[in-house]
């Protein structure tokens, strides 16, 4: 049976759609059929950090609507196997998402992937809640100040209340922290909330966390899903929440600030 | 139309009743004479008009603590008085029976206050009975979070978890949190000024009890401290738990 996984946050600008990349591709590189869908109507993202957006066609909410197969609107990733994109339509508002559209869909997508990603619109409106009203987990993507921990707070609530699972009466949605653009330079010298500040906060377990980087913009701007950008932090920390996400253990990495050796700090970088 | 809701097209919604809490003039009576009334307020207005600027329009509750039980009471000659001095009487409070009856005469609430007859009670240690165990109540397991609300209706609300900040939580009777307590807390919505608040962490944004309230900051002395908030003597007290 397929699990339905959201990336949510509440606050915009945090990291959801290179999360939702990375994350997607991650677990389609460990042989799983997954699916990443795009839920963010009328502000299409997905496919440009996909590096898809000249192949979109067809699009969710044609799905939806009965103007094309879920087949015709499925984007196959030009890097990994088994993974398929759904993007969303960039004409349309996110009225055009239906409860019943978006459930016939998942329902579909159910036979035929291991694993579906919903990247939720920021916001609670419903975009939002579409996109996590299916959900069995949830990945919460945080950054470590103060707005984002109060939005991310907020989501949470709304996942354990307005959640199929929660109006159903089932088990209640998994819920993982995801703490990203963490700087521990920053940390350190106080700009920043700290790991402990945001997990004392939160109180949900933490899935993983990505380093603030450059490499994310250089990836996001080629259509290249972090996770594949060899030999960088966030490519390595992406690697370890795949690996948490499918109940490997893994160490925290990238969470102490970097010392920089004297010869370096003398003559630069 | 200029009026869209003419008793024609009256529309269904429910009528819209909700609490507040005011600040208002108390007047503490000295005798039952309006007479004696009129010309103590002309005096003390006379001595500082700006007493009389403050008073005008004031809303005012009478506080009859000094009328004894058995003393005649010509309160609508009281209430003109006050009136020609541009006062608003909106209460009366710590009536006798036979006043009260009076004042539901004349249309005139009676404020709930200190009781009439009561001994004054020592300020600290807090009184050490317990509050009744009540029969509703609500046990909450999981964090609550920013933008959630709960309410424990008829009885107490126990949360084992942390109440975040942005989030509600209500009681008719007592609060318990075992969590940080980053939120707001109102204990006794119903009026019941016996209920409290108990926490391990106190950090809230606002805690009351029985309507009485406060907003709480950083700085306060039992900030992040185990703390009970009660209610006495119509103030909120706030004390450390030694646990």
């Amino acid at each position: 049976m397929a699990k339905i996984i959201v990336i949510t946050s509440g606050k915009g600008g945090v990291g959801k759609t290179t999360t939702s990349a990375a994350f997607a591709s991650g677990l389609a590189l460990r042989g799983y059929r997954t699916v990443v869908i795009d839920f963010d109507v009328g502000l299409r993202n997905l496919d440009l950090i996909m590096g898809c957006e000249r192949r979109v066609v067809y699009d969710l909410i044609n799905v939806i609507q009965g103007e094309a197969k879920l087949q015709q609107a499925l984007i196959k990733d030009k890097r990994c196997e088994n993974l398929y994109v759904l993007p969303t339509s960039q004409t349309r508002d996110k009225d055009a998402l239906t409860t019943a559209g978006v459930t016939a869909v998942m329902d579909e997508l159910r036979k035929e992937f291991d694993y579906i990603v919903c990247d939720s619109p920021a916001g609670i409106e419903s975009g939002a809640l579409m996109a996590l009203y299916h959900a069995d987990e949830a990945i919460v993507v945080t950054n470590p100040e103060v707005s984002s921990v109060r939005d991310s707070d907020r989501i949470l609530g709304i996942l354990a209340a307005r959640s199929r699972r929660a109006e159903q009466g089932e088990e209640p949605v998994k819920e993982h922290l995801l703490l990203t653009r963490y700087s521990p330079k920053r940390v350190e010298d106080g700009e920043m909330l700290s790991l402990e500040d945001v997990k004392e906060l939160l109180r949900t377990p933490l899935l993983g966390v990505i380093p603030e980087s450059e490499v994310i913009l250089q990836a996001s701007n080629q259509g290249i899903p972090a996770i594949h950008m060899e030999n960088s932090d966030v490519a390595e920390a992406y690697k370890d929440v795949v690996a948490r996400f499918l109940g490997e253990e893994r160490p925290l990495r990238f969470i102490q600030p970097v010392k920089v050796g004297f010869f370096k700090r003398l003559f630069g970088g | 139309m200029a009026n869209p809701r003419s008793p024609g097209t009256e529309s269904s919604a429910p009528l819209r009743v909700s609490g507040g809490v005011f600040t208002l003039s108390i007047l503490h009576l000295e005798s039952n004479n309006p007479q004696q009334l009129a010309q103590r307020i002309a005096e003390e207005h006379q001595r500082h008009p700006a007493a009389a600027d403050f008073h005008r329009h004031a809303p005012v509750v009478l506080d009859l603590s000094a009328i004894p039980e058995e003393a005649p009471l010509a309160l609508s000659a009281i209430l003109e008085v006050l009136r020609a001095a541009n006062w608003f009487p909106v209460g009366l409070r710590n009536a006798a029976p036979g006043h009260q009856a009076l004042a539901q005469d004349l249309h005139l609430p009676i404020l709930r206050g200190q009781d009439r007859n009561a001994a004054p009670q020592p300020e600290t240690p807090p009184p050490t009975q317990p509050v009744p165990a009540s029969p509703g109540g609500l046990i909450i397991d999981h964090p609550i979070r920013g933008g959630q609300r709960s309410y424990a209706r008829g009885g107490d609300l126990v949360c084992l978890a942390a109440v975040n900040a942005g989030a509600e939580i209500m009681a008719d009777g007592n609060i318990h949190v075992y969590g940080p307590l980053r939120g707001r807390a109102l204990a006794g919505v119903n009026g019941q000024d016996t209920a409290r608040i108990f926490c391990v962490s106190l950090e809230a944004e606002l805690v009351s009890v029985a309507g009485l309230y406060r907003t709480l900051e950083p700085g306060y002395p039992l900030w992040g401290k185990a703390a009970q908030i009660y209610s006495r003597d119509e103030q909120l007290h706030i004390t450390a738990l030694n646990l």
